[in-house]
């Protein structure tokens, strides 16, 4: 007599590993062309080392880590079809948990890139005779009053001592981290992100435009506040993907006419560990929410 | 870990007033399935009639707007990955997953989720079925794409196996070598199969169940011998000006010369009878094919 017996499921272990090898295997096309831009940028790295002090290793300061991780979902679901009897959805895995499963598996992708970035950068500093982690001299003025339209006096110029803080190392980490799972959470919330990044593009454009032509100025204002606050505020996106460094660092007028770099602020460790939390648990929040779209069962 | 068994007594498939609506379009009105373990059921209909949406619900790839779906007692909504692990699906679209990805890549991603995968099997299939397996998937033709699906399919000797055109764009050669390896897969493995298909003769020698779906309603479903016998064709000789006797089972009708002939579901001896008595003389009663016999159901008008 014939014996039925019942199949088990898939293996959490297993379907982990086809995943970071599926994704991987996606994300071969964007990598080659990655490592040719970093070939690039090797070369010219070292054509500009030629009489240069040095490359200090900074990579907390790139912004493209965040970047990568922002445009990276593009990548681990090219070809998936997130809403419909995808492929993706027809094997034996609760659904909700195969969708963190392929965001898991690109973040694994997506860290090692992001360190081999960070490697690549270490090289160059080290190779160019730049600082590592040994002290720095920055150039810095008080925060207020901002340099007029005068220039910058040079005697508010203080020299600073300051030893680049090595849990700064971590910033293109969590900076990929972050825009990656927000990123994620668009692609797995809707079928088409990029018309709800238009639209609401258009919606702030539209809202300026429209305040603008009736002379309302405070309401004109609130997109460019939202902006402000959302890329350079005390939380803002700035503080998550280069711990502000942006915002510190300015390129100002001195009075006698010469360009100078100068530094209103020291990147601040807790400012930006606050800031990447809170960002981080904001888009994690949002990744859940998205893939519960795609749970196998729905309350009536 | 101990095998699992079914629940003793559960058919392979029962859906219990299965409804499905896409807008204004009605995939399925109420459909009540039942498919016994070990059965070849094949499932006939016209376009949009509602089988693919069938197999989707099975899969847990639609949700119906009411009703339940069970997989070997296994409830398809609640328990969706339980029920696809016993599930090898052939979709009715083609493409078979990552179109960057070769064949044999993607066979190697898809045993990662099947505990029971067969890699020999899966060699012998796909060498049986003519796949190469450096072949990247986004240059396969629509015939390539299919054989692909079905050693997916059938290489972790599911359960149950929904097949949903699966030999659509195949050619006459690999079609008929499909049909061998599935009748080869059945004597050495223990499966249910499903197979939606506008093709019914190819399954004439394996399907022992049939269902009609039309318009999203299961108007028909029955073994195939009780198909075969009360599914008949009748041809009688009439008087002049004859009229049907009413309450007689809607079916087609064909006029050759003074003789009648009908495709009549239902008793046949009972059938006979009632067209004696409206003065008909029954010449002829005719076994169907099971292709002819299911398409009974779906004629919509007489033909005279």
């Amino acid at each position: 007599m014939t014996e039925w017996v019942l199949h088990s499921g898939a293996r959490p272990g297993g379907v982990a590993r086809a995943q970071i090898r599926a994704v991987g295997l996606a994300l071969r096309g964007p990598a080659m062309v990655a490592g040719g831009v970093l070939v690039l940028a090797t070369a010219l790295a070292v054509a500009d080392m030629r009489g240069s002090t040095g490359f200090n290793f900074h990579p907390e300061r790139w912004m493209v880590p965040g970047l990568s991780g922002l445009l990276l979902p593009m990548a681990v679901w090219r070809g998936e079809e997130r809403f419909g009897p995808g492929f993706l959805w027809t094997l034996p895995v609760d659904r909700r948990g195969h969708a963190l499963a392929k965001v898991g598996a690109g973040w694994v992708w997506l860290m090692a890139a992001v360190a081999l970035f960070v490697l690549w950068l270490l090289a160059v500093a080290l190779a160019s005779g730049g600082n590592v982690l040994g002290p720095e001299t920055l150039r810095m003025i008080p925060p207020l009053p901002y340099p007029g339209d005068g220039g910058l006096n040079p005697a508010a110029i203080t020299p600073t001592a300051w030893t680049p803080n090595p849990v700064l190392w971590l910033v293109p980490f969590t900076a990929a981290t972050a825009m990656y799972l927000l990123s994620s959470a668009l692609a797995l919330a809707t079928p088409h992100p990029f018309r709800w990044l238009a639209g609401v593009l258009l919606t702030f454009f539209l809202i300026a435009m429209v305040s603008d032509a009736a002379d309302a100025d405070g309401v004109a204002q609130i997109p460019e506040y939202l902006v402000s606050l959302l890329v350079g505020g005390r939380y803002g996106l700035e503080s998550v993907l280069i711990a502000s460094t942006e915002t510190l660092k300015v390129e100002t007028r001195l009075t006698t006419g010469e360009m100078a770099v100068v530094w209103r602020g020291l990147p601040d460790p807790a400012q930006w560990a606050r800031s990447t939390l809170l960002w981080t648990a904001l888009a994690a929040a949002a990744l859940w929410a998205a893939a519960s779209r795609h749970r196998e069962t729905r309350r009536a | 870990m101990s095998p699992l068994h079914p629940e003793p007594g559960a058919p392979a498939v029962a859906t219990r007033g299965l409804h499905k609506r896409y807008g204004r379009e009605t995939a399925l009105a109420g459909v009540d399935f039942l498919v016994p373990e070990g059965a070849v059921y094949v499932l006939v209909g016209a376009n949009g009639a509602g089988k693919s949406t069938t197999f989707k619900v099975l899969m847990n790839l639609e949700r119906p707007d009411a009703g339940t779906a069970e997989v070997f007692g296994v409830d398809a909504g609640r328990g969706g990955p339980r029920a696809r692990a016993q599930i090898g699906y052939v979709p009715e679209h083609h493409g078979p997953g990552y179109r960057w990805m070769t064949c044999g890549q993607l066979l190697r991603h898809a045993a990662a989720y099947y505990p029971s995968w067969d890699a020999a099997y899966a060699e012998h299939l796909g060498r049986a079925l003519g796949l190469k397996p450096h072949r990247r998937a986004g240059t396969l033709s629509k015939g390539e794409n299919r054989r692909l699906q079905l050693v997916m399919a059938m290489a972790h000797r599911p359960p149950l196996l929904l097949l949903d055109e699966p030999t659509d764009g195949l050619d006459p050669v690999i079609r008929r070598r499909t049909l061998a390896l599935l009748a080869d897969h059945l004597a050495d493995t223990p499966t249910t199969v499903v197979v939606s298909t506008h093709h019914v003769t190819e399954m004439e020698t394996l399907a022992d169940h049939v269902g009609v779906l039309r318009e999203g309603r299961l108007v028909a479903q029955m073994p195939r011998d009780e198909l075969q016998r009360t599914v008949r064709r009748y041809r009688a000789g009439v008087p002049d000006g004859w009229t049907a006797p009413p309450g007689l089972p809607q079916a087609r009708r064909s006029r050759a010369g003074r003789e009648l002939q009908w495709t009549l579901v239902g008793e046949p001896a009972e059938l006979t009878a009632r067209l004696t008595a409206a003065g008909a003389e029954v010449r002829e009663v005719t076994t169907l094919g099971l292709e002819d016999a299911a398409l009974a159901f779906l004629a919509e008008e007489d033909t005279v």
